[in-house]
């Protein structure tokens, strides 16, 4: 289980006169009742449910701040929250903290063609973004999977990537500006419509950031002109290192696709049980492949991947012939999460990054882990950048198999580690990995990266309990926030 | 002034560590970027020029690691043995600083942020910095990000020393993620256009779908002969069937401004020039760099009154050569404060330097979260103090 902070008594204590305090704030938006707070009781990494000690809903940025001013003078803890789509348990409401849902604030403000750029609050969705600027041929690059639910303030807090971060970048590369509300309410302006090359790189550590450093309340986004002209490849190999090996092929190529994805054996055999989107029987592993740019620069790209598989003998390989036929293929790489959820009852989504050469060898160890852990696992990944993610099921009402799960899923994050690469590529570390950050960070690194938490919130008020394995008080030292040693907050015995 | 010339990682630490309090260091690496930024006020040269070499290059994964004073050219010459580069294009700013080309440092180059023309696609340097290894403050040595490009483990710390000008770690360390280098990359060049036409063609080609990677302005006080009245240059890149239909779809979109390929070598050439501030190498003179949104650039220039001058970043970015004074300084940041944006003082003596604010002055709030995030890495205020603002 993980350790969050122990709920403060008095603040739990005070529960109605927060709610009457949020309500002059946010009139029309603080919900208190018990049955509807359990909407909020978790985010995607259902296993962790909370009921928050209050919900507020604010409208605009001057109640957003007026909440986080009411908070730090309270001395009481915050969680934001967008659309609740975190797979790492980042807005897992706390017993005595309020959580910030910011799904109200839903405008877009401003789409600017002549900059590229659009200026959205936080609770736009993902999809909404290209949907407004879709008509005059532009579109938002990062497409995480849940991206017709998540929220630009989620991804902006989780640094979200997709299917298509390969070529276009994860949310850092394109997020130009942000409005920040910081915990003492104070609004912060950083970046904006032009080249944001001034001063700390503060936009780049919001980015990612997880909630702990502020509550973004509006963010100014690149949008690209779609590429006239997409071509999706499906290739199929009878075992799972030529697939890996024509993977390092076409990046070595000089070839960056749109997107380059696989999936192996366990998961097209569950993908054609639940929507059977015609994949090539008998193959260990599949690709599937997205080129996009002009039709000549396409088709020039195209020619040398049908090349490189056939080279590494390929079984099958075939393009798209029709829009119908692209998305059946990639209606089941995207039914994969609910085609493995078929097989079990519960599943747990794992995230390591690897170097892709790792491929062939961690796909093995992962297999080896499957048979000795007696759970079932199968993997879909973003295989261009090396972005794992087996998923493991399991079902949560027998024995010990949910502990089974979790010690599997981090076997393979300390594997993803030790061949170079990292616990978490897109996910983030929220609750569901914060216990793992020391595979990667020695305390010095850890030490370094909580001050600069301390540097924004002193206090460890926004969002405690994440990120970090275990937390630590910042000490005030003058006007500057600077921690004193390590003094574990005293208050916050572990669970 | 005194120098120390730690041979390693673990010297820096240790240096760093020991020194008495009241103590601060100025970091060099190759040297020109001394004179950038505001002049520091430090009490002991740190010389890292020791801390050189490749520490890992891997084509296959396109990710390099190199230690922090590797030159530039060093690390160009090996990438392209691979067919491979840096995507943002680094600037060598080092002749136009009063440095000898090819002096430029890695570690200069991310602590300036020194990114060229590429920028308008690929990005700034802290896209491309995925890793770094520095001695902070207190004399630790701290490990931040990683070896693949897809991570968001923690926060990313890395970004924060890009453009930091060692005011927060002494960068030991620094990993990149690389690109194939493009079989081809010609340029496109508008001969017959206004400052005003020219930007606007800019940002036109920037909303074209051909993913250009060069998009600058030269007026015709410094465009040369072969372009009396000015030229707006189109770089597209890719393999020579994508670049010929790229360019021929240039030519037909643009074809009311005058359009011609330059050879490849005249377009690289130029290109080199502008991402290194080449034009104003031998002047001496002073000058400054006003970044605003793309669609002000027009308005930004005439109001700024500089008669030499050029574009990069389709108009996002303005090289200006004009005075060191608290009017200019003033003049330009009347311009920011009414488009968005920043202006840096770039070259100037160092009496200018201490005097003025080089770097855009900070709203109350963003100030006091710099000034945070500076004591979260170095408390004592050792490390290149008073390089970026006066009491940091």
């Amino acid at each position: 289980m993980i350790d969050l902070p122990i709920p403060d008594e008095k603040v739990l204590a005070r529960r109605q006169e927060i709610a009457n305090a949020l309500l002059r704030i946010v009139p029309d938006g603080v919900v208190a009742d018990r049955a509807t707070l359990t909407a909020y009781d978790s985010d995607a990494l259902n296993g962790y449910r909370q009921i928050p000690l209050v919900c507020v809903l604010p409208r605009n940025a001057q109640q957003v701040s007026a909440v986080l001013s009411f908070a730090a003078r309270e001395n009481i803890r915050i969680v934001p929250r967008g659309a609740g789509t975190s797979l790492s348990g980042g807005a897992l409401p706390l017993a005595d903290g309020i959580l910030l849902s910011l799904t109200r604030m839903n405008n877009i403000l401003d789409i600017d063609y002549e900059n590229r750029c659009v200026v959205v609050q936080p609770g736009v969705t993902n999809a909404g973004v290209t949907r407004a600027v879709e008509a005059r041929g532009f579109y938002y690059a990062p497409d995480p999977s849940s991206q017709i639910a998540c929220t630009i303030g989620g991804n902006v807090a989780e640094n979200s990537g997709g299917i298509h971060c390969l070529k276009y970048g994860l949310t850092t590369h394109n997020l130009m500006g942000v409005e920040l509300v910081l915990i003492n309410g104070e609004r912060v302006r950083i970046g904006g419509k032009h080249a944001g090359d001034c001063g700390l790189d503060i936009l780049g550590v919001i980015a990612g950031s997880e909630g702990l450093l502020g509550v973004v309340t509006e963010a100014t986004l690149r949008i690209l002109p779609r590429a006239p002209v997409t071509r999706t490849f499906l290739i199929a190999f009878a075992d799972t290192e030529s697939a890996a090996r024509a993977v390092g092929e076409i990046i070595a190529d000089g070839i960056v696709p749109a997107a380059l994805e696989f999936m192996d054996r366990r998961c097209v055999d569950a993908v054609e049980a639940f929507c059977a989107p015609g994949y090539p029987p008998g193959a260990e592993a599949i690709l599937i492949i997205e080129l996009d740019g002009m039709e000549v620069e396409a088709e020039d790209v195209c020619r040398r991947v049908s090349a490189i598989a056939a080279r590494n003998h390929a079984i099958s390989s075939r393009e798209c012939a029709s829009a119908e036929e692209r998305t059946r293929v990639w209606s089941g790489r995207k039914a994969a999460f609910a085609a493995m959820g078929r097989l079990q009852p519960d599943m747990l989504c794992m995230d390591g990054t690897i170097p892709r050469r790792a491929l062939p060898f961690v796909l093995g160890e992962i297999a080896a882990m499957s048979e000795r852990y007696g759970l079932g696992c199968c993997n879909v990944f973003h295989a261009g950048d090396g972005n794992l993610h087996p998923l493991i099921v399991f079902d949560v009402m027998k024995d010990d198999e949910l502990e089974r799960a979790e010690a599997f899923g981090a076997e393979i994050l300390k594997l993803c580690v030790k061949v170079g690469g990292v616990l978490t590529g897109e996910h983030g570390v929220g609750v569901e990995k914060k216990a793992l950050m020391g595979e990667m960070f020695s305390p010095t690194d850890l030490g370094q990266q909580e001050r600069l938490k301390c540097a924004f919130d002193a206090r460890g008020l926004l969002n405690p309990g994440k990120v970090f394995p275990i937390l630590h008080a910042c000490v005030e030292q003058g006007h500057m926030h600077v921690r004193n040693g390590r003094i574990p907050f005293a208050n916050l015995p572990r669970m | 002034m005194q120098k120390l010339s730690p041979r390693d990682e673990t010297e820096i630490a240790d240096i760093v560590r020991a020194a008495a309090d009241g103590a601060s260091f100025e970091i060099v690496s190759g040297g020109s970027k001394r004179n950038m930024g505001r002049a520091t006020e430090a009490g002991t040269l740190l010389d890292v020029s020791a801390l050189s070499g490749i520490v890992a290059y891997e084509p296959d994964e396109l990710v390099l690691t190199v230690r922090a004073a590797t030159t530039l050219t060093e690390v160009t010459a090996l990438l392209a043995s691979r067919n491979q580069m840096l995507g943002f294009a680094p600037a060598d700013w080092g002749p136009l600083l009063g440095a000898e080309q090819g002096s430029a440092t890695m570690a200069g180059i991310v602590g300036s942020n020194s990114s060229g023309a590429r920028r308008v696609k690929a990005g700034a340097v802290r896209d491309h910095l995925i890793g770094a290894r520095f001695v902070n403050g207190a004399g630790e040595i701290i490990k931040a990000g990683g070896r693949v490009v897809k991570n968001v483990t923690g926060f990313d710390i890395a970004k924060l020393m890009a453009g930091a000008f060692g005011t927060l770690g002494v960068l030991t360390e620094l990993t990149f993620r690389v690109v194939p280098a493009p079989q081809a990359a010609p340029v496109v060049a508008l001969r017959d256009c206004t400052p005003e036409s020219g930007l606007q063609a800019l940002r036109d080609a920037a909303s074209l779908p051909l993913e250009a990677t060069g998009l600058a302005y030269l007026p015709s006080s410094i465009s040369g002969p072969q372009f009396p009245n000015g030229v707006a240059l189109i770089r597209v890149e890719g393999s020579h069937d994508a670049v010929a239909d790229k360019t021929a779809r240039l030519m037909k979109a643009f074809v009311a401004h005058d359009p011609i390929m330059l050879a490849e070598d005249t377009g690289a050439a130029l290109f080199r020039e502008i991402d290194n501030g080449g034009v104003f190498r031998g002047t001496g003179s002073d000058l400054w760099r006003l970044c605003v949104p793309t669609s002000a650039s027009a308005e930004a220039l005439s109001a700024s009154g500089a008669t030499n001058w050029y574009a990069d970043w389709a108009g996002g970015l303005l090289w200006l050569e004009l005075p060191a004074t608290e009017s200019v300084a003033a003049h330009l940041r009347a311009i920011t404060a009414k488009h968005g944006g920043h202006a840096m003082l770039m070259r100037a003596a160092v009496q200018s330097r201490k005097t003025l604010a080089v770097f855009e002055p900070e709203p109350p709030a963003r100030a006091g979260l710099t000034r945070s995030i500076k004591a979260a890495f170095d408390p004592k205020h050792v490390l290149n103090p008073g390089r970026m603002y006066e009491d940091l």
